[in-house]
């Protein structure tokens, strides 16, 4: 791939020419090293330590590991992030898309619509979690106001089912994120050619079969997009469960990332959650090296060079 | 007035010399989380006494404790810190005592007599190995039982005045159509409950040995079972919304008459100020228990180590002032907790307020909250517990004491 | 590049059960999402005792716009009782230089990345972007001790510093994959006609990128206008942002709470980032596709 260059180049030239990139990418290669290498390797090394609050360089082994895993809490976050993360990458996925490719439909008013969309994602969720709390509670929210308007009988109480919480933090979820992947996958819609869609109207071929089967394979760059951007909101997951839940009830929204805030700032508890953090960004590794490598290793294909 | 106060002090410090450049630039930020109107008017208090003095007050508040304390101490660590700062009267500031990064208050201690007009147990939480590190400034009660009194008077219903006459009042409160309990389902306030009855149907000695010595045996005590058994009785009073509520909206509901009770700290008090309720009139308050102890929760201010002259001297001013009786009195007006020293008259403050300070003079009812006894870390590991059992009405209180026991084992 | 500026549906005719399917699809969706905001607006229009009473859906009996006032100029926050106004200008010096070095930071990495092998960047690449993963709180206390030795730590400088820290992962993420996703005839033509990396950089590259840069702009802005912990443990309180405000007037663990006020300040805080997502709206969706990763 790579292009060609006069066969006089010499390797030193060569190099030459390379060295603005080397000191461009100094200082980021900097902060790679120094800030996120060197933080993951402090955060592994407070994890081996009895640290309270302020750092110890004492060294207990994987004691915290041992208590981390043998807490009830923690394998509750874990399963809560499964199924939050799981259910949550496809539901944005799914409403994103739908409100792309009804967008697209050339609608009055398409600039609204967007912003209408994307508000939830500008305001913190401090409020709007509370809002959400109060909507869902069912002494003041929905199934109050359905119950009011004659069907005695309506229930909707996952918010204070312990079963059923981790449902309505994917809704919240959804609620704030479908905007984005909306934003990106229409993105891609209006890249794809008008030829392709002339063809398909000339074979006949049902728009919706159109979508599912030439447009959405086209999409898929930023659906990988959509979904690198949204797993590291995953992973990250905390306002939201504070806000809405406070992990209640019991401990039954709980997720890792507030497993590790509440050890961190409220528990005085620092080993114990870079133990936890350490366990997160192993697993992290465990998923996304294989992708990496596939996108970005040596054998990936490039580009001009 | 002001004016002439300022020419007095100002000729006062004239002919002190040397204290004159001190105190003219007495300067003091001051880190803490007191935000809502109330609050703020509370910590204005301190401002202002202190710019009577002399002073200049640089405030900055932070909401939530652990926003103010992640900040506050990586200031301190990082080598800015504020001149004086906020932290829960506990063992929250252990660490940055131990490291050295905090300034000692033994002569400020002595010269005040902190011994004689504190209780012995704030005394003991503002101590370090033998010395005095923080300036305690109030006393917030934890285990008040709050109750609407029209609702008890329509219903034809006295107050309880045990955890078993409340859970017993539950259908009949039901019959008349309000809500037994509101409680806001969050983990702390659950903890909170917990607590209140713990001391309360346990009595102080059970408490203590649970959370400050971490006494298995007392946990697998019949006595201990029997507390397990009454708070899970207590389910049946809240209603089903109350998962994840905050506590003022809790409260909210006693003020509009929703809901009968609500066991909460006495900052309650400040929503029922805001709705234009009285103490005593609309609403009652009453500690629960034969014992009648008096959870102890509260509030101290550390004074950092600092380089500049102006700020040490405006530390050891603060120190002096903070717990002076007129501060006292008028800060703890405005918060809604009671003053910490012993000796104050407190005729001025509501029926609350004084019925907390009358129980406070007793020093058998001065009882320590989970904060000052345990760790962050345990008292964090104990609410996991305790809100897992509450949200679980098919377990086991076999399996609630097995689980307690072994966060009291795993925490430190 | 085939951008195209018109949308690709299919063309409408004329009103068909189709038409007003999609139309009904669009309004039920933003029901959906106008909702929270609906109710937002309402409580902030009422009194606390009407709030109390707890019809979160009924309209106010006495509409007020107090809150609103009291929200930005008048609500206590500690001492000061000047509303979430104080921080305004604080957020916007932070914001505009986080912003603006920030994107260029990851445009001149993703350029790098790009187009120039330099070993061990693809590395460096894979642990920037595993780093995106971790709760950025883990890493506040080492950052401190850091920036103390340097003698920046609460400092305008500071913040800004770690703004640009914590938005390298993907600020270049994007500007590699819409750099990679160019031509590459440009980039070869461009070296052929003896372009250094600079050149290429500014006369060819940047030029090109100002859909990429709308992009990077809406997501820096919305990330850093809103962030709170970061600006509260490494400004300085000179320099505390705006959301330090709001988190006084929402927040309390032992307060009584103004719900009222609480929603106008939401609202009033989202302003900026609303109106950035208003004004580029078109660049946002056209830019992009441009910036996706190569699947």
């Amino acid at each position: 791939m790579a292009i060609a260059l006069p066969a006089a180049t010499t390797r030193p030239r060569r190099f030459a020419r390379r060295l603005p990139a080397v000191l461009a990418l100094a200082p980021a290669a900097l902060v790679v090293i120094v800030v996120y290498l060197g933080c993951m390797l402090w955060t592994i090394r407070i994890s081996l330590s009895s640290t309270k609050l302020l750092p110890v360089n004492d060294f207990v082994g994987l004691d915290q590991y041992l208590r981390l895993f043998s807490n009830a809490r923690f394998q509750v976050s874990v399963e809560n992030l499964v199924i939050f993360g799981l259910l949550f990458l496809l539901g944005t996925l799914v409403l994103g898309f739908l409100l792309a490719v009804f967008i697209d439909q050339r609608v009055r008013g398409e600039g609204v619509f967007r912003t209408i969309y994307l508000y939830p994602h500008a305001m913190s969720f401090v409020v709007t979690g509370l809002v959400w709390q109060w909507f869902l509670n069912p002494g003041l929210g929905l199934q109050k106001l359905v119950r009011d308007a004659g069907f005695e009988t309506f229930t909707f109480d996952w918010i204070v089912s312990k079963e059923m919480v981790v449902y309505t933090l994917v809704m919240a979820g959804i609620w704030q994120s479908a905007g984005l992947v909306m934003a990106l996958l229409l993105a891609g819609l209006r890249g794809i050619d008008e030829d392709i869609w002339k063809a398909t109207r000339i074979d006949g071929i049902p728009t919706w079969r159109t979508y599912v089967s030439i447009v959405l394979p086209m999409l898929r760059p930023m659906v990988v997009t959509a979904v690198v951007l949204q797993s590291i909101a995953v992973v990250k997951v905390y306002d939201l469960v504070v806000a809405m839940t406070k992990g209640g009830p019991g401990t039954a929204s709980e997720t890792p990332a507030k497993f590790v805030m509440d050890h961190l700032f409220y528990r005085n508890n620092v080993g114990l959650a870079t133990a936890c953090a350490t366990i997160m960004l192993l697993t992290v590794i465990a998923v996304l090296t294989p992708w990496l490598y596939s996108q970005y290793g040596p054998n990936s294909q490039r580009r001009g060079r | 007035m002001p004016s002439i106060r300022n020419y007095a002090l100002a000729a006062g410090l004239l002919l002190a010399g040397v204290s004159f450049a001190q105190a003219q630039e007495m300067k003091a930020e001051v880190l803490h989380w007191w935000t809502s109107g109330g609050e703020s008017a509370a910590v204005k208090v301190f401002a202002d006494k202190f710019k009577a003095a002399g002073g200049e007050w640089i405030d900055t508040a932070i909401a939530i404790g652990e926003n103010a304390r992640a900040a506050g101490i990586n200031r301190i660590v990082g080598g800015n810190p504020p001149t004086m700062m906020q932290f829960n009267t506990g063992k929250q500031f252990d660490e940055i005592v131990a490291n050295g990064f905090v300034r000692q208050l033994d002569d400020v201690a002595a010269a005040g007599k902190w011994q004689e007009i504190l209780p012995p147990a704030i005394v003991d939480m503002i101590t370090r190995d033998g010395h005095i590190y923080a300036v305690p400034v109030n006393i917030h009660g934890e285990n008040w039982l709050w109750y609407n009194t029209k609702v008890f008077a329509d219903a034809g219903l006295q107050p309880p005045k045990t955890f078993a006459e409340l859970v017993s009042l539950g259908p009949k409160l039901k019959d008349a159509g309000v809500i037994p309990l509101a409680l806001g389902g969050q983990p702390w306030q659950e903890r909170l409950t917990f607590g209140a009855v713990l001391l309360s149907d346990g009595g102080p000695e059970l408490y203590r040995k649970v959370l400050a010595d971490k006494d298995l045996d007392a946990v697998k005590s019949p006595e201990f079972h029997k507390v397990a058994e009454t708070f899970a009785g207590m389910r049946a009073l809240v209603d089903q919304g109350s998962p994840g509520r905050n506590w003022n909206d809790a409260t909210g509901m006693l003020i509009t008459g929703k809901a009968a009770m609500q066991v909460m700290g006495d900052w309650a008090k400040g929503e029922f100020i805001a709705a234009g309720q009285t103490a005593g009139k609309e609403y009652g308050c009453v500690v629960l228990g034969d014992a009648g102890g008096y959870i102890m929760g509260g509030d101290v201010f550390v004074f950092p180590n600092v380089e500049d002259e102006g700020q040490k001297a405006a530390q050891l001013k603060l120190a002096d002032l903070l717990l002076a009786p007129e501060t006292q009195i008028d800060f703890n007006m405005k918060k809604g907790s009671v003053p910490v020293r012993l000796d104050v008259d407190v005729a001025k403050m509501d029926s609350c307020a004084q019925e907390g300070m009358a129980s406070l003079r007793d020093p058998k009812k001065q009882i320590e909250s989970i904060n000052m006894l345990a760790s962050p870390d345990l008292a964090g590991a104990l609410e996991d517990v305790v809100t897992e059992f509450w949200n679980t009405p098919d377990m086991p209180v076999d399996t609630f004491v097995e689980n307690y026991m072994a966060a009291l084992e795993a925490a430190g | 590049m085939s951008t195209l500026v018109q949308p690709a549906g299919r063309r409408p005719r004329h009103v068909t059960w189709g038409r007003i399917g999609v139309y009904a699809f669009l309004l039920s969706a933003a029901a959906f999402i106008l909702l929270p905001l609906y109710i937002m607006i309402l409580t902030s229009l009422k009194t606390m005792d009407e709030i109390r009473l707890g019809n979160i859906l009924a309209w106010p009996t006495v509409a007020t716009i107090e809150p609103w006032i009291k929200a930005w100029s008048a609500a206590c926050t500690g001492l000061t009782c000047d509303g979430i106004s104080v921080g305004f200008l604080n957020s916007v010096r932070i914001l505009i230089p986080s912003v603006v070095l920030s994107i260029l930071a990851g445009a001149i990495n993703g350029y790098a990345l790009a187009f120039w092998r330099v070993r061990g960047a693809d590395l460096l690449f894979g642990i920037l972007l595993i780093g995106a993963f971790i709760p950025y709180q883990v890493f506040i206390y080492p950052l401190v001790r850091l920036f103390s030795a340097f003698g920046i730590y609460n400092t305008l400088a500071n913040i800004v510093i770690v703004h640009i820290i914590f938005g390298l992962p993907i600020m270049t993420l994007l500007f590699r994959n819409f750099y990679s996703s160019l031509p590459p005839e440009l980039f070869s033509a461009a070296r052929v006609d003896g372009g250094g990396f600079w050149q290429i950089f500014l006369r060819v590259m940047l030029p090109m990128s100002t859909p990429m840069l709308i992009v990077a702009t809406i997501l820096q802005v919305t990330g850093i206008w809103n962030d709170f912990i970061l600006g509260l443990v490494f400004a300085g309180r000179d320099n505390l942002p705006m959301t330090v405000q709001l988190n006084n007037i929402v927040n309390s663990t032992q307060g009584e709470r103004a719900y009222n006020v609480d929603m106008a300040a939401t609202v009033l805080t989202a302003l900026v980032p609303l109106l950035v997502y208003f004004v580029s709206g078109r660049w946002f969706v056209r830019g992009i596709a441009a910036g996706a990763v190569k699947g």
